[in-house]
C-alpha cells in the first residue's frame, strides 16, 4: 500500500458472461485482464484508450456495477471486491460518477430538484427545506440557479444537463469522481466549458478524478497521471506530461501519432511517412505474449511468448514493452527515436 | 436571387395530425363509453321491458313503435336486452382487464428485476400458455370452473395476463439498461428503490395503451365465448348470447343480428380509438418518412450577386461542384411556418480537390451535404439557390433524373457505418447491387468488381469478407466498405459525412489515408464535412468554416491555420486541447450557439464575440474571392493580432 | 441452415414438455369423474372399481403423464369417453377442415395486410394511409363470428353467390371448396389482416428512416428496388417474429366461426368435449392445436432467420 493511496487495483479482473440461447453458455469475455492502478487524494488520473480497450469495464468495477472477477480492489482501508456491487451506503457516498450521455443519464420523468435531492434522500436525514437548499447550493456550484429546479431534463442544452449530472455527483461529497467519457458528446466549446467546471470543483473540494476519455489531448490537459490501456492491459501509465511527450510504449506513440495536430504541414509530413513504412495487418487478439504485438512495428519473437512485465521509464511511470528491457541485448531499443515535445 | 415560376413546388406535408380529427375522434369515443356506463347502471330505469320476460305470441318481430328493436325468438324486447347487455359487457371488461393487470403487472415486474432461474420458468411458462389458441385455453380453464359470465371473466384474465406480464417485464428490462438507472445505483439506491421509483413512473404510459387493448379484446372475447355457449349463459342477456340465438334464427329475421353486433362493434371501435390517441400521445411518434423531394420549380439561374457577395471565383475548367446562394428552410415545429437553417451558401470544389466544410452541431453542414443530393426529408425545402455538378444543375432535374445523377456522379458516405448498410444482405451483395444497376453488369461481373472495390479499400481476403453481414464488421471496415460502396462507379464527387466521427483515431488515421490514396487514384472531388478541425487540417485543401447556416470564413488549409480571421474561427481553434497549455482553464466562446429561427439580424456571430461593433448588426456579405471572410472587422484584426 | 433448424427445434422441446404437463395437469382438475361420466348412473360398484383399473386411474398422477405421454408420442391418443371413438381419428378426420380454413384466412390476412401496409406507410397522412387506418381500426372491433353472419346474410342468402353452411373438401372438388371457403376465411381473416397492416405500416415507417435507406437513395438506387427489397426485407422482420402468433390467433378463431357456418371441424369437437367434460378429447385437441402452432413457429422462425442475418447462430 503506498503512502495516502485512495484508490488501489492490483491486478484487477472483469470478465463478462455471454449471451447464450437456452442458457447454454457463450463464451465469457474478458475485458480486464490484470490492471494495476493507483489513485491518491485529490489528485485525476486519466485512463485512455480505444473501443474494447476495458477502460469503461474498469469504471463500472469500481462503481460496483459490475463484480471483479479476480485481484484487489481498495478504497481507502475498504476492500471493494469483497462486497460485490453491493457496496454500503457509507461507501457508495464516497465514490460518485458522471457518464457519458447527458440525454439519457437523467431520468426523463424526474425534475432536476428530484434529480439534485436524489442522493441525499437515500443517504441523509434531512427535511425537504434542507434538501432543497442544498439543492440550490449545488445549482450554484455548477453556474446555474434556482429557477431551474422545477424544469426537466429535455427542457436543457447537453451542457446544462452534463452540469447538471455533475451537480448530482457533488451532492454527497464524495472523494472519488468516476467521469466515463464526460464530454464526448458535446460540442467542442460546451466540452471546455464543462472541464474548467471540472478543475474548479476539484481545486475547492480536493476531489480525485477517475477520468475515462479517448481524446488523449484533452486527457493530457487535466490529468495528473495518464494510464493508457489497450485489450484489457494497461500498457503504459505515468505522469500526464511525460506519457503525452515522451511515450515508452508502442501503442501509446501510434495513439499520439493518430492524433491528428492542428498544422496542416505536419499532417501532411506524417502522412508521407506512413507511407513508406509498411503496415502490419491488425488482427486482434493474441493469446500468450504482448496483446499488441501483431501490431506493432517493433515486436521481436519473444513478444509472442512472454507477457511483458512493466519496466521502468525515464521521467516517471511504467510501460510493459520488451524494448524497455535495457538488459536484454535487443539493439533495437537503442534506436527507437522518441517523439520530440 | 433567383426567381421562381408561377408553379409552385408541392407544398409540405405536416408531419402530424391536425390537432382537430384526434381531439374528434377521442369526443366521440369518450362520449360512446360514456353512454355504455350510464345505460349500464341505469339500465333498470331505461329499458322498457324485463329483459327476461317473455312473450311468446310477439316473437321474432320487426322494430316496431312498441319494440325500437324488435322482439327475439322468445318475443322478448331486444332494445331492452341491448341495454342491460351494456351492464354486462362493462362488468366483463373490468372483471377480465382488472385480474389480467393484477396477476400480470406484479409478476412481471419481479421477474424483470430479479431476472435468473425465476424469470426462465415463468417465461417458459408462459411461452407454453401462449402456444395454445386463446381460446382453448379459455374453453379448457372454463371446463374446470364451469360455465358463467364470471368464470369466464376468471379464464380470460388468466389468458390476457400473459401480455401485461410480458410488457410490464420489457419496460423493466428496458429501463434497466438506462443510464440513469445506472447513475441510481451509483448513489446507493436499493432495489426497491430503484424499482419503484425509478422503473415504474416509465411502465405507465404503455401499460394504459395496454388496458385499453385489453378491454377490447375480452370483450370480442366474452362475446365469443357467449356466442358457443360457454360464457354467459341463457336467459341472461349478453351481446354474445343475443348473437347466438340470432345466429339460429337468421333466415326468420335477420335484423336480430344487427343491433348486438352494432353494439360490440361501436364499443370495441371506442376502445381501440382511444388507445390508439393514448399511444400517439404518449409514446414516442413515428415521425413521417422522408418524402422523396418533389423536383423543384423551373427557376431562373441566379445572376451574379447583386448584392455584392463576391464570393465565389469564377468557374474553373475542372471545377465538380459549383453551389450559390443556397437557402434551406425547415417547416418550424408548430407547423406555423418555415425557418431558414442554411442561408447564402456557396461553395466550388474542383477535380481532386478536397473542401472541408467545418463546424459544430447545428451549423448546418450535414444538412448542406443532404441539400445537394437532394435527401433533406421531410418538412425540409431548398428554396433558393444553385447546385451545379459538372455543369449541370441539379435542382432542375426530375426525381427519376436525379436518380440517375446519385451513385454515378455523386456519391455519400455516412458517419455511422454500422447503420448505412443494410443489415439484411451481405457486404459483397451490397456493393455488386449498385454496379448491377448502375453500370448493367451482369451478376458475375458486379460481385467480381465488389470483391475488387473490398481489395482495393484495404480489407484482407476479400472475397471471404464478401460474403460477411454488416454486423459481423468492426467500425473501420464497415466504414471500408461504405466507401468502396460509394466509389463503385467512379463519381466525381464524393460527399463524406463526418466518416470518422464514430471510429476510433488509430482507425481514423487509417481511414483518413485511405481517403487521400483514393483521391490521388480516383480523382474524384470531396465534400468532407466535420465538426473536428484537426481532421479537417489533415485531409483538406480548402475549409470553410460553417456557424448558424452560413459560411464565415473559407481559406486554404494552411492559411487557416496560420492566420485564421474570422473570431468564430479564432476562438473555435483556440478552444482545441491541442492549442492550449496544461492546467489553465481552457478558453472557451461564451454563450450559446443561437438556434434556427432565432437567429440575430446581422452578423449570427456577435452576441458571442468579443469585437463587436454597432455596425455588426447589419447584414454582412461574404468577403473576399480565394479566401473569403464574413466579418468587417477583419482586416483590422489580423492586423491587431500579428502585431 | 442446420444449425439454425436444428436449434430451434431444440427450443421447442422444453415447450412441449410444459404444455403437456399443463395439459395434462389442468385436465386432472376437471371436477367430474371419468369413471361417472362412462357409466352414468347404471354401473356397479363392481364395475366402476374395474373401470378405474382399465383406465389406469389408480396408477399416482406422475405415472399416469408418462403413460399417457407415451401413447402420445406414438399417436395414440386415447379414447373419447363418450363416443368410444379413438380421439386421434376423431380430430385426424376434421383437421384438415380447421386447417383449410386457417390457412386460406392467414393467406387472406397476409396478402392483404402486407399490401394495405406498405401502401399506407409510403404516403404517410395521404388519404390511403388513413383509409387503411381507419379500415385497420374496423377490422379489429369487428366480431369474426358476427362478421361471418352478415356476410351469409348479404351474400349467401341475399346474394346466392356463395353457400351459407357446409364445407366441401378441396379434394372432393376444388371450385365447391373455394366458394364454401372464401366468406369464413374472409370473415376470420379479418382481424388478423388489420394487425399485419398496422405492424407492417409502423415497421416500414421506422425503416424508411434508417440511414441504410438514404445511403441506398444517396447511390441512386430506384425506388422500387429501396422499398420492395431493401426496405421490406427489414420490415418485414418483427411481423413474422409475431406470424406464429397470428396464426395461434386464427386457429382459435377458427373454433368460433366454424359454427356460424355449420363447418364441421375441430370447433364442434372442442365444444362439444368442453361441454360433457371428455377429458382425452380435451387433451388430446390440445396436443394437436400446439403441435401445429409448434410447426408453424419452426417455420416462422427459419423464415426469421433468412430475413434477420443477426438471428442465425454464428
Amino acid at each position: 500500500m503506498s503512502d495516502e493511496a485512495l484508490l488501489e487495483l492490483r491486478d484487477l479482473q472483469v470478465i463478462y458472461r455471454g449471451r447464450s440461447l437456452l442458457g447454454i453458455g457463450a463464451k465469457p469475455f474478458h475485458a480486464v485482464k490484470g490492471a494495476n492502478l493507483t489513485i491518491r487524494a485529490g489528485e485525476t488520473l486519466g485512463l485512455v484508450g480505444e473501443s474494447g480497450s476495458g477502460k469503461s469495464s474498469i469504471a463500472n468495477a469500481v462503481l460496483g456495477l459490475v463484480p471483479a472477477a479476480g485481484g484487489s480492489m481498495r478504497f481507502g482501508d475498504v476492500d471493494l471486491v469483497a462486497m460485490g456491487t453491493r457496496y454500503p451506503p457509507a461507501v457508495r457516498a464516497q465514490i460518485q460518477a458522471v457518464f457519458q450521455d447527458p440525454y439519457s443519464s437523467l431520468n426523463p420523468s424526474m425534475t432536476v430538484e428530484d434529480i439534485l435531492t436524489e442522493p441525499l434522500r437515500v443517504h441523509k436525514n434531512m427535511t425537504k427545506a434542507e434538501r432543497r437548499a442544498r439543492a440550490i447550493e449545488l445549482l450554484k456550484l455548477v453556474s446555474l440557479s434556482e429557477e431551474h429546479l422545477g424544469r426537466h431534463p429535455h427542457q436543457f442544452s447537453g451542457g446544462q444537463r452534463q452540469r447538471i449530472a455533475i451537480a448530482s455527483a457533488l451532492a454527497l461529497q464524495p472523494k472519488l469522481i468516476v467521469l466515463d467519457e464526460p464530454v464526448s458528446a458535446l460540442d467542442v466549446s460546451t466540452q471546455n466549458q464543462i472541464i474548467n467546471l471540472l478543475y474548479e470543483r476539484r481545486d475547492a473540494l480536493g476531489i480525485a478524478y477517475l477520468l475515462i476519455a479517448h481524446d488523449l489531448a484533452l486527457v493530457h490537459h487535466i490529468s495528473d497521471r495518464i494510464a493508457v490501456m489497450y485489450l484489457g492491459h494497461i500498457v503504459e501509465q505515468g505522469p500526464a506530461d511525460r506519457v503525452y511527450s515522451q511515450p515508452a510504449h508502442p501503442y501509446t506513440r501510434a495513439l499520439l501519432d493518430a492524433v491528428p495536430l492542428l498544422d496542416p504541414a505536419e499532417q501532411r509530413a506524417r502522412r508521407a511517412k506512413r507511407r513508406t513504412a509498411a503496415l502490419p495487418e491488425a488482427s486482434r487478439v493474441a493469446e500468450a505474449g504482448c496483446p499488441y504485438r501483431n501490431r506493432c512495428p517493433f515486436a521481436m519473437p519473444r513478444c509472442a511468448t512472454e507477457m511483458p512485465p512493466p519496466y521502468p521509464v525515464a521521467g516517471g511511470g511504467v510501460a510493459s514493452c520488451f524494448l524497455l528491457d535495457v538488459e536484454g541485448a535487443s539493439a533495437r531499443a537503442a534506436e527507437t527515436e522518441l517523439v520530440e515535445p | 436571387m433567383s426567381t421562381q415560376s408561377a408553379s409552385q413546388p408541392q407544398t409540405l406535408r405536416r408531419p402530424r395530425w391536425r390537432p382537430g380529427a384526434s381531439h374528434v375522434v377521442v369526443a366521440i369515443a369518450v362520449f360512446v363509453l360514456t353512454l355504455l356506463a350510464v345505460l349500464a347502471i341505469f339500465a333498470d330505469w331505461i329499458a322498457p321491458y324485463d329483459p327476461l320476460h317473455q312473450d311468446l305470441i310477439h316473437a321474432l318481430q320487426w322494430p316496431s313503435a312498441a319494440h325500437w328493436l324488435g322482439t327475439d325468438d322468445l318475443g322478448r324486447d331486444v332494445l331492452s336486452r341491448l341495454i342491460y347487455g351494456c351492464r354486462i359487457a362493462v362488468i366483463a371488461a373490468a372483471e377480465g382487464t382488472s385480474i389480467a393487470v393484477l396477476l400480470g403487472v406484479p409478476l412481471g415486474l419481479f421477474i424483470g428485476y430479479r431476472g435468473g432461474w425465476w424469470d426462465w420458468v415463468v417465461m417458459r411458462l408462459v411461452e407454453a400458455i401462449v402456444s395454445i389458441p386463446g381460446i382453448m385455453v379459455a374453453i379448457v380453464i372454463i371446463a374446470i370452473l364451469g360455465a358463467g359470465l364470471h368464470r369466464a371473466m376468471i379464464a380470460l384474465g388468466i389468458l390476457f395476463s400473459t401480455s401485461f406480464l410480458r410488457l410490464a417485464r420489457g419496460v423493466v428490462l428496458a429501463e434497466r439498461e438506462e443510464v440513469y438507472v445506472r447513475s441510481a445505483r451509483v448513489l446507493g439506491a436499493s432495489d426497491r428503490r430503484i424499482l419503484l421509483r425509478h422503473i415504474f413512473p416509465n411502465i405507465a404510459p404503455p401499460l394504459i395503451v395496454q388496458v385499453t387493448l385489453t378491454v377490447g379484446a375480452v370483450l370480442l372475447a366474452e362475446a365469443g365465448l357467449s356466442f358457443i355457449g360457454l360464457g354467459v349463459q341463457p336467459p341472461q342477456a349478453s351481446w354474445g348470447t343475443m348473437l347466438s340465438t340470432a345466429s339460429d334464427f337468421m333466415d326468420l329475421n335477420w335484423f336480430l343480428a344487427i343491433p348486438p353486433g352494432i353494439a360490440i362493434l361501436v364499443t370495441v371501435l371506442s376502445v381501440n380509438l382511444l388507445g390508439d390517441v393514448l399511444r400517439d400521445s404518449v409514446g414516442r411518434g413515428i415521425a413521417a418518412t422522408a418524402e422523396p423531394e418533389t423536383p423543384a420549380a423551373r427557376y431562373e439561374a441566379a445572376a451574379p450577386a447583386a448584392s455584392g457577395d463576391a464570393s465565389l471565383p469564377s468557374p474553373r475548367d475542372d471545377e465538380v461542384l459549383r453551389v450559390e446562394g443556397l437557402q434551406v428552410m425547415v417547416a418550424s415545429r408548430d407547423g406555423a411556418g418555415e425557418v431558414p437553417v442554411i442561408t447564402d451558401l456557396s461553395l466550388s470544389i474542383a477535380r481532386g480537390e478536397t473542401l472541408g466544410l467545418v463546424g459544430e452541431s447545428g451549423s448546418g453542414k450535414t444538412l448542406t451535404g443532404l441539400a445537394i443530393l437532394g435527401l433533406t426529408g421531410a418538412g425540409v425545402r431548398t428554396t433558393r439557390g444553385s447546385i451545379r455538378l459538372n455543369g449541370q444543375e441539379l435542382r432542375a432535374l426530375s426525381g427519376s433524373q436525379i436518380e440517375k445523377v446519385r451513385g454515378n456522379e455523386v456519391a455519400m458516405v455516412f458517419q455511422d457505418p454500422t447503420t448505412s448498410l443494410n443489415p439484411a444482405f451481405t457486404v459483397g451483395s451490397q456493393i455488386a447491387e449498385v454496379v448491377r444497376a448502375k453500370q448493367g453488369m451482369s451478376g458475375r461481373q458486379a460481385w467480381e468488381r465488389a470483391v475488387e472495390l473490398i481489395h482495393r479499400v484495404g480489407i484482407p481476403r476479400p472475397a471471404e469478407r464478401a460474403r460477411s453481414y454488416p454486423h459481423e464488421l468492426s467500425g473501420g471496415m464497415a466504414q471500408r466498405i461504405a466507401i468502396a460502396r460509394a466509389l463503385s462507379c467512379n463519381p466525381s464527387l464524393l460527399i463524406a459525412d463526418e466518416p470518422t466521427t464514430a471510429l476510433d483515431v488509430t482507425v481514423q488515421q487509417e481511414i483518413l489515408d485511405l481517403f487521400r490514396d483514393l483521391q490521388d487514384e480516383f480523382g474524384m472531388a470531396m465534400l468532407f464535412v466535420t465538426h473536428d478541425l484537426a481532421v479537417a487540417a489533415d485531409i483538406c485543401d480548402r475549409i470553410s468554416v460553417m456557424y448558424a447556416g452560413e459560411i464565415v470564413e473559407m481559406a486554404e488549409v494552411d492559411a487557416l491555420f496560420s492566420s485564421p480571421r474570422h473570431p468564430y474561427t479564432r476562438g473555435l481553434l483556440s478552444a482545441m486541447p491541442h492549442a492550449s497549455d496544461r492546467n489553465p482553464p481552457l478558453p472557451t466562446i461564451r454563450g450559446n450557439v443561437p438556434r434556427p429561427g432565432s437567429w440575430p439580424a446581422g452578423c449570427r456571430f456577435s452576441d458571442r464575440c468579443d469585437f463587436r461593433i454597432p455596425a455588426c448588426d447589419r447584414r454582412i456579405a461574404l468577403a473576399g474571392i480565394d479566401r473569403s471572410v464574413r466579418c468587417i472587422r477583419a482586416d483590422e484584426l489580423e492586423v491587431e493580432l500579428v502585431s | 441452415m442446420l444449425r439454425l433448424v436444428t436449434q430451434r427445434l431444440l427450443a421447442l422441446v422444453p415447450l412441449l414438455f410444459i404444455v403437456s404437463v399443463l395439459t395434462f395437469s389442468f385436465t386432472s382438475l376437471l371436477p367430474s369423474d371419468p369413471v361417472d361420466l362412462i357409466l352414468g348412473d347404471v354401473g356397479t360398484n363392481e364395475q366402476y372399481e374395474m373401470l378405474r383399473e382399465r383406465l389406469g386411474l389408480n396408477e399416482p398422477v406422475v405415472t399416469r403423464y408418462f403413460i399417457w405421454l407415451g401413447k402420445a408420442l406414438q399417436g395414440d391418443l386415447g379414447t373419447s369417453f363418450f363416443n368410444s371413438v379413438s380421439v386421434m381419428e376423431a380430430v385426424m378426420q376434421r383437421l384438415p377442415v380447421t386447417l383449410s380454413l386457417t390457412a386460406a384466412a392467414a393467406l387472406i390476412a397476409l396478402v392483404v395486410g402486407i399490401a394495405a401496409g406498405i401502401a399506407a406507410a409510403l404516403r404517410p397522412r395521404s388519404w390511403v394511409d388513413r383509409f387503411a387506418t381507419l379500415g385497420a381500426t374496423f377490422g379489429q372491433a369487428i366480431p369474426n363470428f358476427w362478421f361471418g353472419l352478415i356476410l351469409v346474410a348479404i351474400f349467401a342468402v341475399n346474394l346466392r353467390w356463395f353457400p351459407a353452411t357446409g364445407f366441401t373438401p378441396i379434394t372432393q372438388s376444388p371450385w365447391e371448396w373455394l366458394r364454401s371457403i372464401i366468406l369464413p376465411s374472409i370473415a376470420l381473416g379479418t382481424a388478423s389482416s388489420a394487425a399485419i397492416a398496422r405492424q407492417v405500416r409502423s415497421a416500414m415507417v421506422g425503416v424508411l428512416q434508417q440511414d441504410y435507406i438514404r445511403a441506398a437513395r444517396a447511390q441512386g438506387l430506384s425506388t422500387r428496388r429501396i422499398i420492395f427489397r431493401h426496405a421490406l426485407t427489414n420490415a418485414l422482420v418483427p411481423v413474422v417474429a409475431v406470424l406464429s402468433f397470428q396464426i395461434t390467433v386464427l386457429l382459435g378463431g377458427a373454433l368460433v366461426v366454424e359454427q356460424v357456418f355449420a363447418i364441421n371441424g375441430l370447433g364442434t369437437l372442442a365444444i362439444g368435449a368442453v361441454r360433457q367434460q371428455d377429458i382425452p378429447m380435451i387433451q388430446g385437441l390440445v396436443l394437436v392445436m400446439v403441435a401445429l402452432v409448434v410447426v408453424v413457429q419452426l417455420l416462422t422462425d427459419i423464415i426469421y432467420g433468412l430475413l434477420n442475418p443477426k438471428a442465425r447462430p454464428s
